[in-house]
C-alpha cells in the first residue's frame, strides 16, 4: 500500500519536474544578449596623484649675506612606492608626471630626480628639468612647465624602486637674491585593464 | 605615493568585485528577481507553505507533510535600476560595451542593489490537534542563502574613470553596503482558530547561521581637492573613514582554502555542521493573523524573522578608521626645517586596518506583510472534498491586494500587489498577481497548484511578462514544491 503511495510521489514528481524544467526552457529565454562582449570591457581609468613638492623662500635661509656661493645642492632621499601594487604593476599603462615651478628669484633653479631600488641602486633614468629665472622679489612668477612620461620599459625599469632621489641645484648665489621658488607635481597614473 | 592610493585602491577593488561577483551570480541564474517576496503564496491558503508567510493562515485540511528537499525550492534574484540588457544587448556594435558600462553607471544610483535570495525547505509537516480540532502544529527545517549588495557608485566610477575628471567629488564610504547570510532554520508553529473570525499563529524559530559578512551603516569620504596657493596641486583627503565589515565563518573557510585546493570537502563538511546547529545561533519569531470582517472580506497580516543571530564563532571584523591628507612628497626636506617625512608610517597609522575577533548579533531582516481579500463565488455544501467537514466550503474566487516590506542594510524595501485567485475544479488552484515593486511597474505573476490523490505539486513565478526576455527583466522569482495534504 505505501509503496503504491510512493511511487506515486515519485512519478508525480518526476512528471512535474520534467514539465516544469521543459517549459521553462521553452517559455524563459535570455536573448539579444551578447555575453562575449564581456571580453571587450576594458577599464581605463587614470588617476592623478600629488608627486614633490617645494618651496624655497630666499628670506629663511640668508640675510643680505655677502658671501658668494657658485653652487648650492640640497638633495633629498624619500620612500616611494611607486608600483606598490601587483594590480598596477600588471596594468599601468604609462605615468604623466607633471610638473609646475613659480619662481621669482633671478637665477634659474636646476631639479632632478632618480629612483632606488631596495639596494640603494639607481633603477631607470634620471630626468633632470631647468626652472627659469624669476625677476625678484614682489614680481610676477614666472612659471615654467614640464611633463614627463614614462611608459613600457621605464615603467618595468622603476618596477622595483622603493626610493625617490631628488636634488635641486642653484648657482652663483648671493645674498642679494631674493624672492620665492615653489615647485609642485602630480603623476597621472594611467591604468588600462580587460576583463 | 601608490601604497597610499592602495588603500583607497583596496576599496575601490572591493567594490568592483562585489559588482562583478554578484553581476555573476544573476549570469548564472539567467535571471534576476526578487527580494522574498513571494506575494503569489502568501495568503494562498490552499498549499502549506503559506503558514511559512503568516502562521495565522487559514488552514483547511488535517495534516500535511512536504517531500523532503522538495516541498519548496525557492529562487528569487532581483537588480534594482538596471538589467543585463543594458550592458549585454546585442545591438551589432551599435555601441560599444564600455559605452554601455558607461551609460549604466550614470543611470544606477547608490540607493540600487543586487538582491539574491535562495531557500530550500528539507521538511515541512503539520498536523491538526487531536485535543483541540481549531489548532494547527506545523514545523520543519529550511536552507536560506540571503544576499544584497548596494551598488557603490561613487566607488564604481572612481574604479571605472579615476580620480583626473572627478577632481572636487566625495566619494562616500556610506555607499558601500551589502550582507551575505547562509543559515538553517528550525521552526515550529502554533495555529489556532479562536473564533469564526480570528485566526491568529506564531512560529517560534532556531537559526544556525553557516556564513555571514555584512558591511553596512560605513562614514567618511575620500576626494581629491583643487586648492589654489596650497604646497601642491591636489589635496588627497580621507576624512573620518569608518568602514566595517564583518564576518562569521569566513575565517575557517579561508584557512582550508589556504591549506590546499583539495580540501573542498573540508569545507562543505564543516558547512554542513554549521548548519545543524553547529553555526552561529539565534533565535526569532513569526506572528500572524487573519481577521474575516464578515464571510466575503477579511484582512491579514505577519511579521516575519522578528529575531536576531548571535556571532560569536569564527567572528573576523576588519575596520579600517581615520583621517588623512596626503599632500604630496615635501622635498628637498632641509627647507622644511622638519623631520624627515615617513610617509607610509603616517598612513599606516593614520588609516590602519584593524583586525577584531569581538562577537557582534545582527538582526534578521524582518519581513512584513499584509493583505485585504474579498471572497465570492462559494462552493456547494459537500460538492467536494476540499475543506473538512462541519466547516464552511472555501469560496472559487477572491480578489484583494497585498502589501509586503523588507527590512534591508540601507533602507527598506517595499511591494504591493494586486491579486485574482480562482479555483478550477476541486484539483486545480490558481491565482494571478500584479506587482508594483523597486523593481519593476509591470510585474505579473503566476501560482498553480494542484492537488491530485492528496499529492499537491505547485509552481510559482512572477515577472512573466519578461519571460519572453529574461534579459530585460530586473526581477524574477520561482518556487515550486510537492506536499502531501490531507
Amino acid at each position: 500500500m505505501y509503496k503504491l503511495f510512493f511511487s506515486k510521489i515519485i512519478t508525480n514528481s518526476l512528471f512535474f519536474s520534467s514539465g516544469i524544467c521543459l517549459l521553462l526552457q521553452f517559455v524563459g529565454c535570455v536573448k539579444d544578449i551578447d555575453f562575449d562582449q564581456i571580453n571587450d570591457v576594458e577599464l581605463a581609468p587614470v588617476f592623478d596623484v600629488n608627486f614633490v613638492y617645494a618651496k624655497f623662500d630666499t628670506d629663511v635661509f640668508h640675510q643680505n649675506s655677502t658671501v658668494f656661493v657658485p653652487e648650492v645642492v640640497v638633495k633629498d632621499t624619500m620612500s616611494y612606492d611607486l608600483l606598490g601594487i601587483d594590480f598596477a604593476v600588471k596594468h599601468l599603462e604609462k605615468v604623466e608626471l607633471t610638473f609646475e615651478f613659480e619662481n621669482t628669484i633671478e637665477r634659474d633653479f636646476e631639479f632632478d630626480f632618480g629612483f632606488l631600488n631596495s639596494e640603494g641602486e639607481r633603477v631607470g633614468p634620471t630626468y633632470t628639468m631647468i626652472a627659469k629665472q624669476g625677476n625678484g622679489r614682489s614680481t610676477v612668477p614666472v612659471t615654467t612647465i614640464k611633463q614627463i612620461t614614462m611608459s613600457g620599459g621605464v615603467i618595468d625599469e622603476v618596477e622595483f624602486a622603493t626610493k625617490l632621489v631628488s636634488s635641486l641645484r642653484i648657482h652663483n648665489v648671493t645674498g642679494s637674491l631674493q624672492g620665492v621658488f615653489q615647485l609642485r607635481s602630480k603623476g597621472s597614473y594611467y591604468i588600462n585593464y580587460k576583463l | 605615493m601608490f601604497l597610499w592610493f592602495s588603500h583607497i585602491w583596496f576599496v575601490v577593488r572591493w567594490s568592483v568585485s562585489q559588482i562583478l561577483s554578484l553581476t555573476i551570480c544573476l549570469i548564472l541564474f539567467k535571471s534576476i528577481g526578487y527580494s522574498q517576496n513571494k506575494e503569489t503564496l502568501y495568503d494562498f491558503t490552499d498549499i502549506p507553505q503559506s503558514l511559512m508567510l503568516n502562521p495565522g493562515a487559514e488552514v483547511r485540511y488535517k495534516y500535511h507533510i512536504g517531500i523532503p528537499f522538495l516541498s519548496q525550492i525557492s529562487i528569487s534574484a532581483g537588480m534594482r535600476g538596471a538589467s543585463l540588457y543594458d550592458v549585454f544587448a546585442d545591438d551589432d556594435e551599435e555601441s560599444d560595451i564600455n559605452n554601455k558600462i558607461e551609460n549604466t553607471l550614470n543611470k544606477l544610483t547608490n540607493n540600487d542593489y543586487l538582491s539574491i535570495t535562495q531557500q530550500v525547505e528539507l521538511v515541512n509537516f503539520g498536523w491538526r490537534s487531536k485535543k483541540n480540532n481549531q489548532v494547527y502544529f506545523s514545523g520543519g527545517a529550511y536552507q536560506e542563502l540571503d544576499a544584497i549588495g548596494y551598488f557603490p557608485k561613487d566607488f564604481a566610477a572612481l574604479a571605472y574613470q579615476g580620480n583626473q575628471d572627478l577632481v572636487n567629488q566625495v566619494f562616500r564610504f556610506s555607499s558601500i553596503a551589502g550582507s551575505v547570510e547562509l543559515l538553517a532554520v528550525y521552526h515550529f508553529g502554533y495555529t489556532k482558530k479562536v473564533n469564526k473570525k480570528i485566526i491568529l499563529g506564531a512560529r517560534a524559530k532556531l537559526y544556525s547561521s553557516m556564513f555571514h559578512v555584512r558591511s553596512a551603516k560605513n562614514k567618511g569620504f575620500f576626494t581629491t581637492q583643487e586648492i589654489p596657493n596650497r604646497n601642491n596641486i591636489y589635496q588627497h583627503i580621507i576624512s573620518n573613514a569608518d568602514i566595517t565589515i564583518r564576518t562569521s565563518g569566513y575565517r575557517a573557510l579561508r584557512d582550508i582554502e589556504e591549506r590546499g585546493a583539495d580540501r573542498t570537502d573540508e569545507g562543505v563538511d564543516q558547512l554542513i555542521g554549521r548548519g545543524l546547529l553547529g553555526g552561529n545561533l539565534g533565535l526569532g519569531v513569526d506572528l500572524g493573523g487573519t481577521f474575516k470582517i464578515d464571510p466575503h472580506l477579511s484582512i491579514t497580516g505577519s511579521i516575519n524573522d522578528l529575531g536576531v543571530i548571535f556571532y560569536t564563532k569564527d567572528v573576523e571584523t576588519y575596520r579600517l578608521r581615520g583621517n588623512y591628507v596626503f599632500e604630496g612628497f615635501d622635498t628637498p626636506i632641509q627647507f622644511s626645517g622638519e623631520a624627515p617625512q615617513n610617509f607610509l608610517d603616517e598612513l599606516e597609522e593614520a588609516t590602519s586596518i584593524d583586525v577584531e575577533d569581538n562577537s557582534y548579533l545582527v538582526m534578521r531582516p524582518l519581513k512584513l506583510n499584509g493583505s485585504f481579500r474579498y471572497s465570492f463565488n462559494k462552493y456547494k455544501v459537500d460538492s467536494c472534498e476540499c475543506y473538512i467537514k462541519g466547516e464552511q466550503p472555501p469560496f472559487l474566487d477572491a480578489f484583494g491586494a497585498q502589501l509586503f516590506m523588507k527590512f534591508r542594510p540601507k533602507r527598506p524595501q517595499y511591494a504591493m500587489s494586486l491579486f485574482y485567485y480562482k479555483r478550477f475544479f476541486s484539483f486545480l488552484r490558481t491565482k494571478l498577481t500584479y506587482t508594483f515593486d523597486d523593481y519593476s511597474y509591470y510585474n505579473l505573476g503566476f501560482v498553480v497548484s494542484t492537488h491530485i490523490n492528496k499529492i499537491n505539486f505547485y509552481i510559482s513565478a512572477n515577472n512573466l511578462i519578461d519571460y519572453g526576455n529574461l534579459a530585460k527583466a530586473r526581477g524574477i522569482s520561482v518556487q515550486l514544491g510537492f506536499n502531501v495534504i490531507m
